[in-house]
């Protein structure tokens, strides 16, 4: 892996640059936690790096609640996201192969790909319900994103990871070289106590293979158990990084609305004449966890859990997806 | 390669004409603005303006591209607007999407087609295909339920078969009234009456869930296998484009993978009868 390194106030400096052609967002702890904000000069020293993982995923980002997929046209100013954990990094592999397959590519969250430089952030520590070396996702991106960022002892590191990546840094001239070995061994260090804090804290939780087969062959009575305290918010793929679920809502003109859209939604499945595979409330909640599990991956490349836990998180009923899991691995 | 179209904008086709196939079924008639054509059992999203947008597979000949027929019941919001629209208006389509029949694994082979209600609409555009390919087929047998002989649509339809060689239609009612003379029970009912070489056969399923999936169990039970029969299945289609999610049938996105499958490709799918 390449690096190259800025002093910190530089960095900052280059930040406030970047501003006058860039629309930058990045990570910042506000008072409800950590989550990605659109990035002005004052807010340049309020960026928080390396610290899992902002509230909301990446997605949205690409992917808005709600667009006019007709007549609208996407802003062509090119934007920065700075500081995001590799569990939305990987989260976009799935969208990517969803909106910018060959025969149907979507163009609005094609142009927002295309304008817009990924800068991945090691994640130094984690939270919670961080689960994303469970499914074989590194806490720190090695590819996908354009750079990866880490924030040490006053300095700034960057892991080049695309050539548009490569290209970018060469537009800060603060920007030197890095082949200082053991600056690099105690990045690689950090990575390892992160990844070891991983692996104890998750102990004995299926992996994504052994989770497929857990779900695949679980029992109505678990899906009923479960589903109890589940009240068909959607809040778990609302907040998730590879749900992109949608529907399209008609407006006078032909014009259509792109509006997010939830399995976990009564309806969601309901035909003409009322026929509904998913009326039952357990059939709707099984259906999530087939399809990120079980049916996804028979059809996609990227994995469609990169092991964030917002689901847990934001779940009102406190419904623990690792605890379904647990109980079906017993 | 992915290029800039816009795969949610649709195209404009001005509605013609509007024929009143039975008390609850019309067909619309449109010319496109653009040029469109689809293979039979291919669907595509018809809007009405500013209402909302549904899935159908067109009832006329993929053959004929000047203009294209669906036919549709009125059964919930989009179609009930649908059904009042008159000739004159524009719609809109997108599409078309999804793998339609695959008529050329046909060839040298007897097609049996049981068909019920509104199922019929995309049984009458596979039809006009095999009378155009009749030649490379050995029979062709449609076996066609309504409820009442008053909800059998496209009644000219089955002479004009019984009367085409290597064509023919029966019809069965599950209710009979005063002046009907013909079968009465459901659709699968007309399996018994008709001579095949199953071995040599293809069979084609379209019509409402319950039909698709008791007209499946008659079948196999007669001996055809699971990838003799081809069935058009009915999913909340919303995009076309696999991308909403909506028409999830286990790993499948019928608008993509379907709405034609085999029913060796679906069996060990959730819930696809309803």
């Amino acid at each position: 892996m390449r690096y190259k390194c800025i002093h910190k106030n530089e960095w900052d400096k280059a930040i406030e640059q970047l501003l006058l052609s860039y629309t930058i967002f990045a990570s910042v702890e506000n008072e409800y936690g950590l989550d990605y904000e659109l990035i002005t000069p004052s807010d340049i020293v309020k960026i928080s790096y390396n610290k899992p993982k902002p509230a909301t995923s990446l997605k949205s980002f690409f992917l808005p609640v709600k667009e006019n997929v007709t007549s609208q046209k996407v802003d062509e100013k090119p934007r920065i996201i700075l500081g995001i954990p590799n569990c939305d990094i990987e989260g976009l592999g799935l969208l990517d192969e969803i909106y910018l397959d060959s025969e149907f590519n979507d163009v609005f969250y094609k142009k927002r790909r295309e304008n817009t430089l990924l800068i991945g952030s090691d994640c130094f520590g984690v939270q919670e319900h961080c689960h994303c070396s469970s499914y074989n996702i590194n806490p720190y991106s090695e590819d996908n994103a354009d750079l990866a960022v880490i924030n040490l002892n006053g300095t700034i590191f960057l892991r080049i990871l695309s050539a548009k990546g490569e290209d970018f840094v060469k537009k800060i001239p603060a920007v030197q070289s890095l082949d200082d070995k053991d600056t690099i061994s105690s990045i690689e260090k950090e990575q390892l106590v992160t990844e070891k804090i991983l692996s104890d804290s998750n102990r004995g939780l299926p992996d994504y293979k052994e989770t497929c087969k857990l779900v695949t062959n679980a029992k109505k009575n678990i899906w009923e158990k479960y589903s109890a305290k589940c009240v068909s918010c959607g809040a778990c793929t609302v907040i998730c990084p590879t749900c992109t679920c949608f529907l399209l809502i008609d407006k006078p003109g032909f014009e259509k609305l792109k509006q997010m859209d939830a399995c976990q939604y009564p309806g969601f499945e309901r035909v003409a004449g009322g026929e509904d595979a998913l009326a039952e409330l357990h059939n709707r909640f099984r259906n999530r966890y087939m399809c990120k599990y079980a049916w996804k991956p028979e059809k996609f490349k990227s994995l469609a859990c990169t092991g964030c836990g917002r689901c847990i998180e934001a779940c009102i009923g406190k419904i623990n997806k690792n605890e379904i899991f647990m109980e079906l691995a017993k | 390669m992915p290029d800039n179209r816009n795969i949610y904008k649709p195209i404009r086709a001005r509605l013609t004409d509007v024929i009143e196939e039975s008390s609850s079924i019309k067909t619309f008639v449109m010319v496109p603005e653009n040029n469109f054509s689809f293979k039979t059992g291919q669907f595509i999203e018809l809007s009405v303006d500013g209402i909302g947008e549904a899935p159908f597979t067109p009832s006329s000949s993929p053959l004929v591209t000047e203009k294209i027929e669906v036919t549709v019941m009125k059964t919930g919001y989009v179609t009930e607007y649908m059904h009042m629209l008159k000739p004159g208006v524009f719609m809109g389509i997108r599409g078309p999407y999804g793998r339609g029949y695959p008529v050329e694994k046909f060839f040298g082979k007897e097609v049996v087609i049981l068909g019920g209600g509104c199922g019929l609409a995309p049984i009458r555009s596979l039809l006009y295909t095999l009378e155009s390919i009749k030649d490379n087929l050995v029979k062709v047998t449609l076996c066609y339920g309504s409820k009442t002989p008053s909800d059998c649509i496209y009644k000219p339809l089955f002479d004009r078969l019984n009367n085409t060689e290597k064509f023919e239609a029966y019809r069965t009612v599950d209710k009979a009234d005063k002046e009907w003379d013909g079968s009465v029970g459901v659709a699968t009912t007309l399996l018994n009456k008709i001579k095949i070489n199953i071995k040599n056969s293809v069979a084609v399923v379209c019509g409402p869930p319950i039909m698709m999936k008791f007209g499946t169990i008659r079948l196999l039970e007669m001996g055809y296998s699971d990838d003799q029969i081809y069935l058009s299945m009915e999913k909340n289609m919303s995009c076309g484009l696999g991308k909403c999610g909506h028409c999830m049938m286990g790993e499948f996105f019928v608008c993509r993978d379907g709405p034609v499958f085999t029913y060796d490709e679906i069996k060990d799918q959730p819930d696809i009868w309803n």
